[in-house]
């Protein structure tokens, strides 16, 4: 069935949910909603008179022959910042409902296979020993060296603990689940020794970095991360319906003739690939990965062909809605974005955990 | 490297503008400087009080959390951790120049700000009376106040002469350590801190040569490396709830300064902010060092 | 055995076990199982527990390796076969089905449909529609699976195993059920019109199935054929003649009478151990 019609026409749901149609145009709206009132947002006064203007210029509608400073404020700064928000909530997003749809658990979050982790001790490696090795470093490939090895660190990080959840021919989520927890346990304790043996300029550095942020975000950077994150939905969204199916037990599934091993394998990687470029871009932003399917199955129930993408776009809300609050409250300084999702994060997450005690 | 434009067109365009830009700094510096002077957000407590002493602070439109001195400087707009800048929060100021520090970043915020036409100049940190010279001399230069800032250099240098001799002139050189916090075991300076390097201005020697940068020390090391005079913060001692009970703590009782109870706290940005008070700075410390292991 | 076949397949299209040693690896052999199954006929797997029933089962469906021999469909062993080409045509349906998140019953019945999503039929709705309605779910459509009754769930996951097979497929080829005790959880009512359903898919679609069962006189009244396990050994044959006092007796050590019900259909009466010793009513 190539459609998306879950509802029998005439059939009355107990259950009361949105139609897939429904639930995903409401979230394309939530985005479109969120990226109009980003870009209205920001340290940098610009009236929406303005912001009109250079929208015209921007697409060669106005003369630009002057360059006024809301222009490149908006086109050089806040712009690419608000894209990359965009690519950071839908990855984060879909990873997080193939996490949960892999591990059959909705309490999954991408940093079980590592990436989060793997992505932070390389970034840590590249800050307090990469000016031993590599001290004249120009700044801005130094800038980019840190984004390569966070990005390489967080892929070799889920390729360990991948390669430990294989058992008897194929992978064994149970064991992953386990390696997960010691490999992240060891990244924390290598982390933690670099904290120990890091200047203090380093440690701020690393501390900074950890709390995430997407500022700083450059078209050069959200052209990469954008692109990842596309390639990453294209593939994770034909996931689809085999998670589906994967629901009612892998061995079930496999006797329904879903590639099992092939699926945990793409889902995984497509979530190391997301995650991994979106970290090492903007540092660690929690939660988005666990509530966006939360509240995308609450709604429009949990059929992975409307959660997937469903995530993809509330995720992408979430994180510029998130990010226009974050610089904007405490302006002209700015609040670090992950310390913001944190706090939205954990009430949320107590209050899921309430929701499913029983089933936990 | 990459160039971030959002297509041919406007790359053309900025590049057009900002070859511009050096012809207009240049000659137009000076005219700036009598016709509007420069805004300035400055980085860092020491280069805030330059630009105080240089009469500049009417230029000032922002400054970071470590400008606390002078008090003044405390009411001025916020631009947060000189760490971890926002681009458009410090653009929103309107400045025309950032002054800084090295540690000033993350460094692509800096080049957006750049990109900008925002003049931003960073000195080298290295702990060395060079550095308040640089200080002195780059915002001198940013606000247009290069008259003033010789006069404050030649000024500033003599005070630094003078300290020299004094310290030079005593033959003790106590063994001196200091600490920067008290959670579990203490964090000390070793070398090529600020605090060493103002250890050893102040004609004394750092107790701890084994390691650089801040480091926890067990109660034993600390006994081993038996220091005459512990050094802290007033901001410290505050935090542990004053001198007392500073020398509760155990691993302070087996050294040789815990039985004269030979402490010396200063302000935290006076004592380390490699600033214009640096003279002063040194010189209270070592007047009050040789007092207490006299 | 090499009963009559049911004039809607061909004698190639059987089900084989080729010296298939049933067991677990580890453990030692529970029985040597050589036989065929004939599509268009229910068979019955039967035994005392730990006898290797579900473990035959699962070697049936192609889920588990054999420890030795073979099982061979339409005459290729299942190791040769696609997981989805077996899909297409097997379904199999275990004991227990936990489902995670809170998939509605109808979503739960579309998943049987996955095998054919490259090549939807033109009925998919339809499919969904009738196999619901056939075990009596229908009116649970919209509720989640996890909400209901054990009974209504194994009726849901029923529905799903058959629209799995639902269409006929390309070629005739014959298509299997395969269920794990599927009236353990079922009410009286239940479990006679479960059997009846399979019973009529096999006769009038010429499906083959096989059920592992409990219950004796389901078997007689429903099962063409049975297979026997316990006591290390494998009977085939067709019920009559294979499921007698004698043999019950010998697999499960209980004495036996047979009677009639109403519809002349034979039944057994259990009238408790037979073997020496053991009490012949609870004291």
């Amino acid at each position: 069935m190539s459609g998306v019609a879950v509802a029998l026409p005439g059939a009355r749901w107990t259950v009361g949910r949105l139609s897939p149609r429904a639930a995903l145009t409401m979230g394309a709206m939530l985005v479109l909603l969120a990226f109009v009132w980003a870009s209205t947002q920001g340290a940098y006064a610009i009236a929406p008179a303005q912001l009109w203007q250079v929208l015209l210029q921007a697409v060669g509608a106005a003369p630009s022959a002057e360059q006024a400073p809301e222009y490149l404020v908006f086109i050089n700064i806040r712009l690419p910042r608000l894209l990359m928000g965009v690519a950071a909530g839908a990855g984060l997003g879909l990873a997080g409902a193939l996490m949960q749809g892999l591990f059959r658990n909705p309490l999954a979050d991408p940093g079980l296979i590592g990436v989060s982790s793997g992505a932070a001790l390389a970034a840590a490696l590249t800050i307090v020993l990469g000016s031993y090795w590599l001290p004249d470093l120009p700044r801005t490939l130094g800038s980019w060296a840190l984004v390569g090895m966070a990005f390489g660190g967080g892929l070799l990080v889920t390729a360990l603990i991948y390669a430990l959840a294989q058992a008897d021919g194929g992978t064994r989520m149970g064991l992953m689940l386990l390696a997960g927890v010691a490999v992240n346990a060891l990244a924390l304790a290598g982390l933690g020794y670099l904290n120990f043996i890091s200047t203090d300029e380093q440690l701020r550095n690393l501390q900074m970095w950890l709390l995430g942020s997407l500022g700083g975000a450059r078209w050069s950077a959200v052209a990469l991360v954008g692109s990842i994150v596309a390639v990453a939905c294209g593939l994770g969204l034909a996931l689809a319906r085999s998670l589906n199916a994967i629901a009612l037990g892998e061995a079930q599934a496999a006797l329904l003739g879903v590639p099992v091993e092939r699926t945990k394998r793409l889902a995984v990687l497509v979530t190391a690939l997301a995650v991994g470029a979106v970290t090492a871009a903007t540092g660690i932003i929690g939660f988005i990965g666990l509530v966006a399917p939360h509240w995308v199955r609450l709604v429009a129930g949990p059929d992975h062909r409307v959660v997937l993408p469903g995530s993809a776009l509330l995720g992408a809300a979430l994180v510029l809605a998130a990010d226009g609050v974050a610089r904007t409250i405490v302006q002209p300084a700015e609040l670090p974005l992950g310390v913001l999702t944190a706090f939205i994060g954990v009430p949320l997450f107590l209050a899921m955990l309430r929701q499913f005690r029983s089933k936990v | 490297m990459w160039h971030d434009g959002l297509n041919d067109a406007v790359r053309r365009q900025l590049l057009r503008g900002m070859a511009a830009l050096p012809l207009l700094s240049a000659a137009g510096a000076r005219r700036a400087a009598a016709a509007s002077p420069a805004r300035i957000v400055s980085l860092g407590g020491a280069l805030t009080e330059v630009v105080y002493l240089l009469g500049a602070q009417g230029q000032l439109v922002g400054t970071d959390t470590t400008s606390l001195f002078p008090e003044a400087a405390q009411r001025t707009a916020k631009v947060g951790y000189m760490r971890q800048l926002s681009a458009e929060g410090l653009l929103s100021l309107k400045p025309d120049a950032v002054v800084g520090t090295t540690e000033a970043g993350p460094p692509v915020v800096l080049d957006q700000v750049r990109s900008a036409g925002v003049r931003v100049e960073l000195v080298q940190a290295d702990h060395t009376w060079d550095e308040v010279q640089r200080k002195v001399a780059t915002v001198g230069r940013v606000a247009g106040r290069e008259r003033e800032a010789r006069a404050l250099q030649a000024s500033l240098d003599a005070q630094w002469v003078a300290v020299q001799k004094v310290v030079a002139a005593t033959t003790r050189r106590p063994r001196a350590l200091f600490i920067l916090s008290h959670s579990g075991s203490p964090m000390v300076a070793g070398t090529g801190t600020a605090a060493d390097a103002l250890i050893r201005f102040a004609g004394a020697t750092n107790a701890i040569t084994q390691f650089a940068g801040y480091r926890p020390l067990t109660a034993e090391a600390m006994a081993s490396a038996a220091p005459e005079v512990l050094l802290n913060s007033t901001q410290g001692i505050e935090a542990l709830g004053g001198e007392a009970a500073f020398w509760q703590r155990p691993e302070l009782a087996l050294t040789p300064a815990f039985r004269r109870k030979a402490l010396v706290a200063m302000e935290a940005s006076h004592l380390l902010g490699f600033g214009p008070r640096l003279p002063a700075a040194v010189r209270e410390l070592h007047t009050r060092m040789q007092a207490i292991t006299a | 055995m090499s009963a009559a076949a049911s004039p809607l397949s061909t004698t190639a299209d059987l089900l084989v076990c080729d010296q298939l040693g049933v067991g677990v690896p580890g453990r030692p052999l529970l029985a040597t199982v050589h036989t065929q199954f004939v599509p268009g006929r229910v068979t019955a797997i039967l035994g005392p527990n730990g006898a290797g029933k579900s473990t035959l089962l699962s070697m049936l469906s192609g889920q588990r390796t054999p420890r030795s021999g073979r099982v061979r469909l339409a005459g290729k062993p299942l190791p040769g076969w696609s997981a989805l080409a077996l899909a297409r045509q097997r379904a199999v349906l275990p004991q227990e089905t936990a489902v995670a998140f809170d998939f509605t019953v109808q979503e739960v019945v579309e998943m049987g449909r996955f095998p054919h999503r490259q090549h939807p039929s033109r009925h998919e709705a339809r499919i969904v529609r009738e196999a619901l309605a056939s075990t009596g779910v229908a009116h649970l459509a919209g509720r989640s699976v996890n909400t209901l009754s054990g009974g209504e769930r194994a009726r849901a996951h029923l529905a799903r195993a058959l629209a799995q097979i639902w269409e006929p497929l390309p070629g005739g080829a014959a298509r299997w059920l395969l269920l794990d005790e599927p009236t353990a959880a079922l009410d009286l009512a239940h479990q006679h019109q479960t059997m009846a359903l399979v019973r009529r898919w096999a006769v009038e679609q010429g499906v083959g199935v096989v059920a592992v069962l409990h219950d004796l006189n389901l078997a007689l009244r429903y099962a063409h054929g049975v297979v026997l396990l316990g006591q290390g050994r494998c009977e085939a044959g067709p019920t009559a003649q294979t499921l007698t006092p004698a043999a019950i007796a010998r697999v499960w050590g209980v004495a036996c009478t047979e009677v009639r019900a109403s519809d002349g259909v034979p039944q057994f009466l259990v009238a408790g151990a037979a073997a020496p010793g053991l009490p012949s009513k609870f004291e």
